[in-house]
């Protein structure tokens, strides 16, 4: 008896010191939990979709040249950012539990990979470890190492089987989760890959709601820490449709703009001119105070944004 | 928007930032900026779904002897996005108009 209290005892703190260290686990969308990748390769491995190209080359060649096929290095800002956000952010934020590399976990990253690199949900803490140090030899390193960091960090992205796949069902409940051996589109049947044989339907994929998963509403309250990047789908949803506008995002980035899976935006040529009209009417005057005459240029500037969502957002 | 005349010296010069104003952590009255410092906004500045902003200018110019010191001059607007908040070599130029504009030199009737 007095063995069961001593253990009753011991055990409840044993047990809060328990919950007080574990981390939050990032949460996966599959319903059966995949071996966590340990390494930034096999992570690459795990969402490898080098051969979709064999049978979609022309998609594939559209989505290289977006950011999606660099998510995380993006054009080197991202990466910088990314690096920042530990630096300044995660080393000086007092409950974080970071003060140096070998501290990062997975949790520590989501604030930028929810929505960079989702995938990092299926990774060990050593892989967020690994992505830091290779921000640093991007941003510190000599030539070569910076290139080579470079190099390993291009191969992280929103893939096809991102898109397609691990993110292509919103409401599991209804629709089911999504299946490893399964590729996620307009259409369902055979999918002639032995890999993945299964098309299914996404009712979600064509819809402004897909984007919205990354293109967001504002802090992500869902994480301890609450990052802000994007805000596109709260305007799009709480300004652009409130006052009737009736296209998804899908409408002007991949179709009316030509562009498809080379989803683009303030850098493209294409989306800069369907985002805005831009207008400049002048004319002089001759103003008078009395007897002075004061010539003055009056000139209007109308710009009208055509866009989905606020410009810019963030 | 700058304004010209036509030795290229600028007379008029002034710009307008058009953005959301992030809140640091939501909380007080700071602004933040990266984004694991930023939550919701302090105050909306930017261009909305569907919206017009017109943005009026008077300049007013020089003048020699009651006369405007120069007949012409180039007005030049340029819109910029500054996707890290100033001009670098990420921010594109996404519009720009050159205007002349040019002041009559005849009075319609002596002393006027």
């Amino acid at each position: 008896m007095r063995w069961r209290k001593l253990l009753g005892y011991v055990s409840v703190p044993a047990l809060l010191v328990g919950l007080t260290v574990a981390s939050p686990e990032a949460k996966t969308p599959y319903k059966e939990p995949l071996k966590k990748a340990k390494t930034v390769d096999e992570l690459v491995a795990m969402y490898d979709s080098s051969e979709c190209v064999n049978c979609h080359a022309d998609i594939a060649e559209e989505w290289s040249k977006s950011l999606h096929a660099r998510s995380i290095f993006g054009t080197g800002r991202t990466i910088a950012t990314i690096l920042t956000a530990y630096k300044v952010g995660l080393k000086n934020f007092p409950y974080a539990g970071v003060k140096d590399v070998k501290d990062l976990k997975v949790e520590h990253l989501m604030f930028c990979a929810k929505c960079h690199l989702p995938q990092l949900a299926e990774a060990e803490d050593s892989v967020a470890q690994e992505i830091i140090k290779l921000a640093m030899d991007y941003m510190e390193g000599d030539e070569k190492t910076s290139a080579k960091a470079q190099e390993k960090l291009e191969k992280l992205n929103i893939n096809c089987l991102i898109c397609h796949q691990r993110n292509a069902i919103i409401h599991k409940w209804v629709e089911g989760y999504p299946e490893r051996k399964a590729v996620y589109g307009s259409k369902s049947g055979d999918h002639p890959f032995e890999k993945m044989p299964k098309m299914k339907h996404s009712s979600a994929i064509k819809e402004a709601i897909f984007c919205g998963q990354c293109h967001g509403l504002g802090p992500n309250f869902e994480l301890d820490e609450p990052s802000q990047c994007a805000t596109a789908y709260g305007y799009y949803l709480w300004s652009y449709v409130a006052k009737g506008g009736m296209k998804s995002c899908q409408d002007c980035h991949m179709r009316e703009s030509g562009l498809g899976h080379n989803i683009q935006a303030y850098r493209d040529k294409k989306m800069q001119e369907m985002a805005v009209d831009f207008h400049v009417n002048a004319k002089p005057i001759y103003w008078r105070d009395g007897a002075v005459i004061k010539p003055l240029i009056y000139a209007i500037v109308e710009i009208r944004n055509k866009a989905g969502h606020a410009i810019p957002d963030g | 928007m700058t304004a010209k005349d036509p030795s290229g010296k600028v007379v008029f010069s002034e710009s307008k930032v058009l953005m959301p104003v992030p809140h640091q952590l939501g909380i007080g009255d700071r602004m933040g900026r990266g984004p694991y410092d930023k939550s919701g906004l302090l105050a909306e500045w930017g261009l909305h779904p569907l919206e017009e902003k017109k943005e009026e200018y008077r300049i007013f110019l020089p003048t020699k002897d009651k006369k405007p010191e120069s007949l012409e001059y180039t007005l030049e607007v340029e819109l910029w996005y500054f996707p890290f908040g100033k001009k670098d070599e990420y921010a594109p130029l996404w519009r720009k108009e050159v205007k002349k504009v040019r002041f009559s030199d005849k009075e319609p009737y002596p002393g006027a």
